[in-house]
């Protein structure tokens, strides 16, 4: 894909927007069928942003593990470390859809919520 | 401290497992020893699982005397061991005139072996017998019959066992000694024996060589196979053979029906460098399926479930027209050495008559007293799928591990799974597991039951999630869990 | 054994079958039961971790067992009864059940059956890869199953045949669990993932996508080793001297979803070759009388909101059965035509709103669907983009298909 064309994440549309940023720092973008995805192509050509799920290790529930997600996208580039961090945590049973489970990974304002309800085992 | 026994017994294929096996009726010390993980990992685990009348074995040969004995002795063997056997009958169809002749040389070939109930048939009995295939005439040979092979392997090393045969598994020969007495180095050890029994299949000119008998050539040729999904099980009734093609080229392909439901097509024919080289081919692969096709047109190739291979140990080079027969001797050069090279197909079909033989070869080297306590009974496998409702039922209600259903396809239970874990031989390899009770060959190919399995593996065995293999050492399917150290 | 009189049974608690309960219920039908031979409710969406669904029924990008406890919820509200770890063995032409479950062997007699059985991966065998058997080799599904509910590390350096949408999540999830993705083959000249798949998962972490090119060999005896890739002409075969071998240690395939309808054959139920699932009218009704079929057995879904509709739809139907109210009417035939490889149901009455599913046979644009009612338009709807990986829906009102006889869809240029 050239440097300035992106394909939009933000739902199934999947628009393919143009981004370009001038000389006086302005963005002008075209392509997309909403505002959500006029703020995504902007952010793609300064700061580039992603969402990230993984899995928690659960001790003493029903299940081994629990799925995750970040509150919010955070830089793409820090991606992978991210979800080198998120292997790391292991809590205990019971959690619920929503529980937050890191505060602020990396510093990034983001947290690391459970989307995944898991019981305790009897 | 070398462990000392009166007979050591290197491959516990089919063949060598008979041998233990019958053996293991006289008071004997036995060891078995097999280096892969588990029995039925080489030939004997990939062949078209049939036990042979005895119409393709040239007259006069060891191969047609001991195809036709242990073609004799098979039924009432697999009612012994509990492995699944059906007579299912086979025929050999002519497509045209130039055809026919072929039908009446095996025919003859077989009366000759002493072959009794082979008939020819017409056009009107071949579409009674089989409504989906055509034929002007047909050789029909209705006692020829299919058996589970993985079962018969597992279950003659089985019972071997509980008749006191010591089988050690993931133990390769390196080097024979033979110094009154042989003394056999593996990488587990070093074992002293009064007679070795040489079935190593695929390997065993090199474990002649070993010992320091030189001569034996194998020459590896491989047949592939196409596994039909069990829904076209209905498309024939026993197997189906077409004359093969007189042009080069063809291959000749065979309908082979299984105990478990499905058809296979193959065996193709393909000299190779490496015996133990079981890949498939395209080239193969597609031929096999467009032969079968010509000739079952009611196939498609959507009904493949699986391909997989198994390589011949041929004593015979390529384009050699010299016939080849089994080696089933003991050695003149290393007395008390006795080698079982050659032996492929009919080698499933004889190998109990080929056990009986080298009994007999035991008994001209030393005294064989009968063993009191020896039980030739191995209860079959319980197969709830094949159970009735009721029967379904009761037995879920004394033990409701059966109505945990883990492999969906064939509707294999939790109990049957802990139970094929829990195997006399402590062969638990995902493939071991697998033959005994079945999860994984259904048309899913494990995609479903493979995590369950795992799960019971590691509760029961207690295994280090690392240490799950398909096969054996180096087949390992994981490289970590989370969570686990 | 143990028999059970029920009203409506669901085959299968996954999203289709949660959907046709809740709505079953809804309808007024207070005996129904869910038969699910998982562990738990959620069926396939339980191990889909990753975000996306629920975009177009609660406009949030959930993840799957987010979106699945929505209506697990909602189940639990209704006190709807579901059986888990329990697996139908039999459905007979007239609806009675044979449940496995270690409670024993249950007979259960149905008024109305709902079929949600979802669908299963297609394998390497059934593609015929030449090669060896080694370990290393997975279909993207049970992969996920491994890595996401059990934790296992199933390998290091990976590569993926199949670019839809299963495998396209798969490199990501791997690559962020620590293994490296050395490429993706796709047999296809076009992926049949979602855009936004292609750059979430395979440009953000750089892995290059071979298309038109398929696995030709896969080597190792014991674990994978490599596997060679070769590009491939327009009949899917290896083009000479364009093979390419990647050394790694798992090779995981996501080459195709099949409806699982062993149960639906076995009860003499009509199949789709084309579909793979069951044949249907508007009522999602198969046919056998008072069975029913939705979600991923009847047809591969892209979209859980479309099978939540789905399974909704087949919900009411099952209700309206069980309550008399279904009508038997002089069906009429829906044809695909030019351009359109399946179009869903098959036959309608004419008499309701109705539904349409499709797929096109290959990736265009600036097309028109073309509703025909014999040789007279009766529809014709623009489309920008058309592909085969997404499923396209629009809906007829009544007096749209008043008089037709003879419904056809077809795909043309917009000229």
């Amino acid at each position: 894909m050239p440097a300035n064309k992106y394909v939009c994440i933000i739902c199934p549309n999947s628009c393919e927007i143009e981004a370009e940023l001038s000389d006086n720092g302005k963005i002008r973008v075209k392509g997309n069928l909403c505002k959500k995805g006029e703020d995504y192509a902007r952010k793609e050509i300064c700061s580039p942003e992603r969402g990230l799920t993984a899995t928690i290790l659960v001790d003493g529930g029903n299940l081994p593990l629990a799925s995750v997600k970040l509150s919010k996208p955070i830089p793409k580039k820090l991606m992978k470390q991210a979800a080198a961090e998120i292997t790391k945590i292991r809590v205990q049973a019971p959690l619920k859809i929503g529980d937050v489970v890191m505060k602020n990974i990396l510093g990034t304002g983001a947290d690391v919520v459970v989307t995944k309800n898991v019981g305790r085992n009897p | 401290m070398t462990e000392s026994y009166d007979i050591a017994v290197i491959g516990a294929g089919v063949v060598g497992s008979a041998i233990a096996r019958e053996l293991s009726a006289y008071q004997l010390k036995i060891l078995l020893l097999e280096k892969e993980c588990d029995v039925a990992l080489g030939t004997s685990g990939r062949n078209s699982g049939v036990s042979h009348a005895g119409f393709y074995v040239p007259t006069g040969t060891l191969k047609a005397e001991l195809n036709i004995k242990g073609h004799e002795m098979m039924p009432a063997l697999c009612r012994e061991l509990g492995v699944p056997h059906h007579e299912v009958g086979k025929i050999v169809v002519a497509k045209d005139e130039d055809e026919r002749e072929y039908l009446y040389e095996l025919k003859e070939t077989g009366e000759k072996n002493g072959s009794k109930s082979l008939r020819i048939i017409g056009k009107d009995e071949i579409k009674e017998l089989e409504p989906n295939i055509r034929g002007i005439e047909a050789l029909h040979s209705p006692k020829t019959a299919i058996l589970d092979p993985f079962i018969l392997n597992i279950a003659l090393a089985e019972n071997a066992q509980k008749n006191g045969v010591v089988i050690r598994l993931n133990t390769e020969v390196s080097d024979i000694e033979s110094n009154g007495g042989f003394k056999i180095k593996t990488n587990r050890g070093v074992f002293a024996a009064g007679i070795v029994v040489n079935s190593a299949g695929l390997h065993s000119d090199k474990v002649a060589a070993m010992a320091g008998i030189e001569g034996y050539e194998i020459y590896p040729c491989r047949g592939e196979y196409h596994l039909l999904d069990k829904s076209k099980r209905g498309l024939i009734n026993g197997a189906v053979y077409p004359v093969p093609p007189k042009e080069l080229g063809g291959l000749g392909i065979h309908l082979t029906p299984t105990t478990d439901g499905n058809i296979m097509l193959g065996p193709s024919a393909e000299y190779i460098e490496d015996a133990d080289n079981t890949a498939n081919t395209s080239e193969v692969m597609d031929k096999l399926f467009m032969e079968s096709f010509e000739f079952l047109p009611r196939i498609s190739r959507k009904d493949i479930i699986r391909s997989f291979s198994g390589v011949r140990p041929k004593l015979i080079a390529a384009g050699s027209k010299a016939p080849a027969d089994f080696v089933v001797e003991e050695s003149r050069k290393v007395p008390g050495f006795i080698n079982l090279i050659g032996i492929e197909s009919p080698g499933l079909t004889a190998a109990p008559a080929i056990a009986k033989k080298v009994a007999g070869i035991v008994k001209e080297i030393r005294e064989l007293k009968p063993n009191p306590v020896f039980d030739p009974i191995r209860r079959p496998q319980l197969r709830f799928g094949e159970l009735s409702d009721r029967e379904k039922s009761d037995l879920i209600k004394k033990n409701p591990n059966y109505g945990m259903v883990v492999c969906r396809c064939q509707t294999i239970t939790k109990q049957e799974v802990i139970d094929a874990i829990n195997n006399p031989l402590c062969a638990t390899s995902i493939y071991g597991i697998s033959k005994r009770c079945k999860a994984t060959h259904g048309r899913c190919q494990g995609g479903f039951c493979t995590p369950k399995i795992v799960e019971i593996l590691e509760q029961l065995c207690a295994a280090s999630p690392n240490d799950i293999n398909l096969k054996g050492a180096g087949s390992e399917l994981f490289k970590g869990k989370r969570g686990t150290p | 054994m143990i028999k059970k009189e029920i009203d409506v049974v669901i085959v299968g608690g996954g999203p289709a079958g949660l959907a046709a309960a809740i709505s079953a219920r809804k309808e007024g039908v207070s005996n129904v039961l869910i038969v699910e031979r998982g562990e738990s409710l959620g069926g396939i969406l339980n191990q889909c971790i990753h975000e996306g669904f629920g975009v177009e029924r609660f406009d949030e990008a959930l993840s799957g067992p987010e979106y699945m406890q929505r209506f697990i919820d909602e189940a639990d509200k209704l006190k709807i009864p579901y059986l888990l770890n329990s697996m139908v063995l039999e459905v007979s032409h007239d609806k009675k059940l044979l449940v496995c479950s270690a409670e024993g062997l249950t007979v259960t007699h149905a008024k109305a059956v709902i079929l949600c059985m979802g669908c299963r991966e297609r394998t390497r065998g059934q593609v015929c890869i030449p090669g060896l058997r080694p370990a290393g080799i997975f279909t993207a599904g049970t992969a996920q199953n491994l890595i996401n509910l059990r934790g296992y590390k199933i390998g290091e350096k990976v590569v993926i045949l199949g670019s839809g949408d299963i495998g396209l999540i798969m490199a990501r999830r791997m690559t962020l669990e620590g293994a490296q993705v050395l490429a993706v083959a796709e047999v296809m000249p076009y992926s049949s993932g979602l855009p936004r798949n292609m750059a979430q998962c395979l440009t953000d972490f750089e892995i290059p996508l071979y298309l038109s090119h398929t696995v030709t060999e896969i080597h190792g005896k014991k674990r994978v080793e490599a596997v060679t890739i070769a590009e491939v002409d327009s009949r899917w075969k290896p083009v000479a001297g364009t093979e390419k071998r990647i050394k790694c240690d798992t090779l995981l395939l996501s080459i195709g979803l099949i409806p699982e309808n062993e149960l639906s054959r076995k009860a003499g139920i009509a199949i789709d070759e084309t579909t793979g699932g069951p044949v249907i009218d508007e009522d999602l009704q198969t046919s056998a009388d008072g069975i029913f079929s939705c979600g991923n057995v009847l047809h591969v879904h892209d979209l859980v909101d479309w099978v939540s509709l789905e399974g909704e739809k087949a919900g009411k139907s099952a209700a309206d059965y069980v309550k008399g109210q279904k009508e038997k009417g002089r069906m009429i035939k829906v044809r695909p035509k030019e351009g359109i490889r399946y179009v869903l149901p098959h036959q309608i009455t004419g008499k309701q709103d109705v539904r349409f599913s499709l797929r096109v046979m290959a990736p265009e644009r600036n097309m028109r669907l073309v509703i025909m009612d014999a040789d007279k338009t009766v529809k014709t709807i623009s489309k920008k983009r058309v592909n085969p990986a997404e499923m396209i829906s629009f809906t007829l009102k009544k007096e749209e298909l008043a008089g037709c006889r003879d419904i056809s869809v077809k795909l043309e240029n917009a000229g």
